[in-house]
């Protein structure tokens, strides 16, 4: 039986082992035992983990009963708004910053010196002092999470600018570039690939601030789902809730790809 | 040839460099003249230090010592009049062949359309019509260094120095690409200085012949070439240059 | 050197000034940042109600050192609190992440089994987890240590995973055609070559671990650093918060340092 081998490359021509056939079933047999794990610690135990019935049902409910006056969906877009936001101000002031850090040696070393003391700081350990400084409403957050996504955005900047290949620079100077002209055309753009992995992990860390600062103070968006369902003693609520953190998490890694295709089409050539 | 006016002369040029064990001369007392229009080749073995000398002369590195004069006036740094092909070419990873040939017209500001209609001669001329929105990463190696060629072109310089362009390439792509410089240059005349290690390449290519010597380079021969062109490498007047100049050449073997 | 030397300003990058130059501007960075803070406080431009002068955590420092209140712990008996759980947790994602991550990369059927439910866990934040480990470890040292497990198993998993899928085909083909069997390839080319990517990994879990060791003890704990400043929070206390911050800091920071030591000392052939 011969077969074109699905990964081969065109013209290979492979046959089918016994081999391929255990290895198309494992994936299937080990997602077979997630599920039957989930049913029996479920069923034996219902205080420990809930029950797939228990979490769809109190899914469904969620979409008819909002909580706090917000529905499922609203509770969704709370927590996305408060990423979006930070994100796009951490963009704005961490890309500029990170590229005169990188650039500039003397201003590295003198506003570097600062960012590099504050840098280590977990944005978490930020939340209590942000609290007291300005309470708990909508800016606060923001403001965590902007804390959250500006680290990854300067120090990727940073070290992109630091290693624009001197090959880049020499043609900048070959064609009589001016300073202006080797930054924005050739530094920046050579550095784009490290700016958009730094977006890429800044996407990800705000995600996961923005679920912390609203498990520790909030009335809306899917942290504090987290802990109503917590605090209610709600344990499917609770794998509702971190469900759904899962899959948005994994849509904007994926939305950031797709960004990052837009911006970096040169990339993507094999 | 001798004849032809003088348009750059390099003066006692030196330069050394401090390396793991200690300095290392790269480049010794070093003096010729570059005729206008002249197809110039400096033919050494590799690592002799001969792209130091290029750098020197388009303005990337200074000298220690030594002079750089182009049309009677010294040169500091990087003189637009002078343009360079790069031994890795150097294009921008992240510019199409039209956006990296027209960055030399595109920085001095000339307008968008102007300067797009302008290199497309260029980019016609070595043959990437249909290429224009290409990126880097979709071309082979000699078509690479053909928008690197065109890019030097469109910036409209006096003297063109080539970097061993074709070191990189593999054999049958780099008879091609001496057939289109030659041709090239036919075209659209320019002082070229084209810097190899190839003795075949510098026969085919080369009104003259600067022959330098292993590190630190110092000239070993300068060789006058008037064979007719388009060259034949078989023909008898060929393998004779060839040949004297093959026996006079240092074996490229690293003295560190 | 020297060819940086001559053009590097004509780019306007700061380059070529001594090194002692570059330690001074750096020293005055951090300085007049200080001094910044510092006045900003003495002049009421900031209430001392949101934040603490540098002067004062000096004096905070020597206080806490041996007194346990307001928070009810000694600054060393709190460090000592979050080291072990982070250390503990630490250690585990590492001894189990990193050979996970080179198994599943090396064999495939391994990967094809543990990847699917590798894929399902990978997007979910480990903090919100806290809910249900709550449920079922309670909040002592094993409750946290299992989020910070999480935390640190992940990017461990993700870094060797990448690192020995990339080993070089020729070393491989080499090391076969020798006779080297799979397993023996394995070990002896593949656990090489992926030792740069696993140690990127150890690296982010370190720094996810005790972010998110934070984390976990401002929402359920009752000794540590980050409850010192949840308890800073709770007394609006912004001196302990700060401390408590510049602690967490210091602490990543080292951990940090001694990772590029061992790094350096592990990876001799970089």
């Amino acid at each position: 039986m011969v077969k074109v081998n699905k990964k081969g490359k065109k013209g290979e021509f492979k046959e089918t082992t016994p081999l391929d056939v255990v290895y198309f079933i494992l994936p299937f047999i080990s997602l077979g035992l997630v599920v039957f794990l989930w049913y029996s610690v479920s069923t034996n135990k219902p205080d420990m983990f809930p029950s797939m019935t228990a979490t769809w049902a109190r899914l469904v409910k969620l979409f008819k009963q909002p909580i706090m006056r917000v529905p499922y969906y609203g509770h969704i877009l709370a927590s996305l708004k408060r990423v979006v936001m930070a994100l796009a101000a951490a963009i704005v002031i961490g890309v500029p910053f990170g590229t005169m850090l990188g650039w500039n040696r003397k201003l590295d070393c003198f506003f570097g010196s600062i960012f590099n003391i504050i840098r280590p700081i977990p944005p978490l350990a930020w939340i209590p002092l942000i609290i007291i400084a300005f309470g708990i409403g909508e800016f606060p957050k923001v403001l965590i999470v902007f804390i959250g996504a500006v680290m990854p955005i300067v120090i990727n900047t940073r070290a992109g600018l630091r290693s624009v290949d001197q090959l880049y620079l020499d043609v900048g100077t070959l064609f009589d570039a001016n300073r202006r002209q080797i930054l924005m055309e050739v530094a920046i753009p050579s550095a784009m690939p490290a700016i958009i992995a730094g977006i890429k992990t800044a996407t990800s860390t705000g995600w996961m601030v923005v679920l912390a600062a609203e498990m520790l103070s909030a009335k809306s968006g899917v942290g504090f789902l987290v802990t109503r369902g917590m605090d209610a003693n709600d344990m499917p609520l609770v794998l509702v809730a971190m469900i759904t953190i899962g899959i948005v998490g994994a849509l904007l890694g994926v939305l950031t790809s797709l960004i990052e295709r837009l911006l970096c089409p040169w990339l993507q050539i094999k | 040839m001798a004849a032809n006016k003088v348009i750059l002369q390099i003066r006692n040029l030196k330069k050394s460099f401090s390396g793991k064990n200690g300095e290392v001369l790269a480049v010794n007392d070093v003096s010729f003249d570059v005729y206008d229009n002249e197809f110039l080749v400096l033919l050494g073995p590799g690592q002799c230090g001969k792209t130091v000398m290029l750098n020197m002369i388009a303005g990337l590195i200074e000298p220690d010592e030594g002079e750089i004069i182009l049309n009677g006036k010294p040169v500091r740094g990087h003189d637009p009049k002078i343009g360079m092909v790069l031994q890795r070419t150097a294009l921008m990873p992240w510019k199409t062949v039209m956006s990296n040939v027209e960055i030399g017209p595109k920085w001095r500001g000339v307008g968008k359309a102007e300067r797009q209609a302008y290199c497309q001669k260029f980019i016609d001329l070595v043959g990437l019509t249909g290429f224009e929105k290409s990126f880097p990463a979709q071309l082979s190696g000699g078509m690479k260094q053909r928008v690197g060629i065109a890019r030097a072109y469109a910036n409209d310089p006096e003297i063109l120095i080539m970097d061993e362009p074709f070191g990189a390439l593999d054999a049958q792509t780099r008879y091609a690409m001496e057939e289109e410089v030659a041709r090239i240059w036919d075209q659209q005349k320019r002082t070229v200085i084209f810097v190899t290690n190839n003795i075949e390449e510098a026969c085919f290519l080369g009104d003259r012949i600067i022959l330098f010597s292993n590190r630190p380079a110092t000239i070993k021969e300068i060789y006058p070439n008037e064979m007719a062109r388009p060259r034949d490498m078989i023909s008898e007047e060929f393998m004779k240059l060839r040949t004297s100049i093959s026996d006079n050449t240092d074996l490229a073997i690293d003295t560190l | 050197m020297k060819k940086n030397e001559g053009k590097a300003d004509k780019l306007g990058r700061g380059m070529g000034a001594s090194s002692y130059t570059y330690a001074m501007l750096s020293v005055a960075g951090v300085l007049s940042f200080l001094l910044i803070w510092q006045l900003l406080l003495e002049f009421k431009l900031v209430s001392g109600r949101y934040l603490a002068k540098p002067t004062e955590l000096i004096l905070l420092l020597i206080y806490k050192w041996t007194n346990a209140a307001p928070d009810g712990a000694t600054l060393p008996v709190s460090i000592w609190a979050s080291m072990q759980v982070a250390l503990s947790g630490l250690a585990l994602g590492i001894v189990t992440g990193v050979p996970l991550g080179l198994l599943m990369g090396w064999f495939k059927g391994i990967d094809k089994f543990v990847n699917p439910v590798f894929e399902i866990i990978r997007p979910i934040p480990p903090i919100s987890w806290i809910p249900l480990t709550i449920v079922w470890l309670g909040i002592g040292l094993q409750a946290k240590a299992f989020i910070i497990y999480f935390s640190a198993f992940i990017p461990c998993v993700i870094n060797s995973y990448t690192g020995i899928k990339l080993t070089n085909k020729t070393l491989i083909n080499v090391a076969k055609t020798s006779g080297a069997g799979n397993v023996e390839t394995f070990y002896k080319v593949g656990i090489p070559s992926a030792m740069p990517l696993a140690f990127a990994g150890i690296r982010v879990a370190v720094g996810n671990a005790w972010s998110t060791l934070v984390a976990a003890e401002m929402l359920a704990a009752s000794a540590g650093l980050g409850y010192m400043i949840s308890m800073g929070r709770l007394y609006a206390r912004p001196d302990i918060i700060l401390l408590g911050m510049i602690v967490i800091g210091l602490i990543g920071a080292l951990f940090n340092g001694l990772l590029s030591f061992v790094e350096n000392r592990v990876i001799k052939w970089r």
